[in-house]
């Protein structure tokens, strides 16, 4: 049995952990399942319809007839796979243990709350992550030099933006064209320029929406998954946009 | 020498595997199980389509699947979800090459309007190097979502602690029927 209010209580926290796990990337079906898990470890029944923007959710008692409904808005985070894992567990721990709300308000404070990587060990992480991969692509090693510069300068660029909460298809439309830019510097020196500057704007593929969004599709969500994938190739135009403006500009010394 | 060329092949994608996971904030323990995805994924593909004369498409689907396979296994050590795990793994398969040549297919073909013989040449080229590019992507995805259709109920509960770690015990017996998935 469940007060109006603890019904309240508990749509609330499943409103925040759901929002909160649509947002920082997680595919559909596991947000609904990981939420229905939290509810029933109140013993209470938890329906949610989702979109891209908003979730629609309601509570409600078996034994009583009480009912409570909230739409939220899914807030837009950057994509964490660490609240993915954790907040999962979580769910279980609930479910597995019955902590009270209280506990398990605490516990999701403490998961949200942990520090995360630091920005210069995943801007090293992703020049070198991309100079592998031109080098996978069959690179020289002048030009695996080059892309990962181009690499630093594009990623340094996006995060300096995304501190400023520019708009991200600004975002990405820029640091794509930085990145391709800076690797056309390979065209003075280096008979691979062309995969250089190719995967120079590789970093910025949504490869996380891309493949959440074919989950959903698959998994019977289909309007949310044509979301996700609308979102990705709106990304990838913009892409497209930066590397445009260097190709037309040397497009005679690539051919 | 083709053992050393799978290889580097392998390591290479480890790395690439690291970097695009870290955009995406996964567990500190996941970084070393997303590294052994990406290699053995990306060697295999490369095995595939250098030695086995399989297509890029075909080629990347299987390998998406040996990664959904082993996902699933890592998962349950490191209490991942697969997708934590191999979604950065998937990513240095992405058909770079060809996105990039359908661009400059794109680009040409807007450039030589007036001359119809290069601008058939380049929407040829758009089209072919663009159909690859997708088919491949989308076979990549499904290749490793299909575990998830195969074996609903192990993939479902990969981050549930084992049973009493707890204090509490196990919960009602009468509450078992309503045990979510």
């Amino acid at each position: 049995m469940t007060s109006n209010d603890e019904l309240k209580k508990i749509a609330r926290f499943i409103a925040e952990y759901a929002t909160c796990l649509l947002a920082s990337g997680v595919h559909t079906s596991r947000v609904i399942r990981n939420s229905c898990r939290i509810g029933a470890s109140f013993g209470v029944k938890i329906k949610m319809s989702t979109t891209h923007k908003t979730i629609v959710l309601t509570t409600h008692d078996r034994e009583n007839a009480n009912v409570y409904t909230e739409v939220v808005e899914i807030p837009a985070l950057p994509i964490n796979f660490e609240y993915n894992s954790e907040l999962s567990a979580l769910s279980w721990e609930a479910y597995d243990t019955r902590l009270t709300l209280e506990e398990l308000r605490e516990k999701y404070n403490r998961i949200i709350s942990r520090p995360k990587m630091s920005p210069r060990l995943v801007l090293f992480l992703v020049g070198l992550a991309n100079a592998s991969f031109c080098k996978l692509f069959g690179g020289s090693w002048l030009a695996v030099g080059i892309v990962l510069v181009a690499t630093l300068a594009g990623f340094f660029t996006r995060q300096q933006m995304q501190r400023r909460g520019i708009n991200h298809f600004i975002i990405f439309t820029v640091s794509a064209f930085v990145s391709a830019m800076s690797a056309t510097t390979a065209l003075a020196c280096d008979s691979t320029a062309e995969i250089a500057i190719a995967t120079s704007v590789l970093f910025l593929i949504p490869g996380v929406p891309l493949i959440n969004g074919v989950i959903d599709i698959v998994e019977g969500h289909a309007v949310i998954g044509c979301s996700r994938l609308i979102h990705a190739f709106l990304i990838i135009i913009c892409i497209t946009v930066g590397l445009s403006c260097p190709l037309i500009l040397f497009k005679t010394s690539l051919l | 020498m083709i053992l050393a060329e799978i290889l580097t092949d392998g390591l290479l994608a480890a790395i690439a595997g690291i970097g695009f996971g870290a955009v995406s904030y996964p567990p500190t323990r996941a970084f070393k199980y997303i590294a052994i995805l990406a290699a053995v994924g990306h060697a295999f593909r490369y095995t595939l389509m250098n030695h086995g004369e399989v297509d890029i498409a075909t080629a990347s689907f299987f390998a998406s699947f040996v990664v959904g396979i082993l996902s699933l296994w890592f998962g349950r050590v490191s209490r991942c979800p697969m997708t934590v795990l191999y979604i950065p793994a998937l990513l240095p398969m992405i058909p770079g090459m060809y996105a990039y040549k359908s661009v400059f297919a794109l680009v040409m073909f807007m450039q030589h309007l007036e001359e119809p013989l290069l601008a058939a040449r380049y929407l040829q080229e758009l089209f072919s190097n663009l159909i690859v590019t997708v088919s491949t992507v989308f076979l990549l995805a499904v290749g490793a979502t299909l575990l998830i259709f195969i074996l609903p109920k192990r993939v479902y509960s990969l981050t549930r602690q084992r049973r009493d770690r707890s204090g509490r015990g196990p919960r009602d017996p009468r509450d078992r029927d309503d045990e979510p998935e």
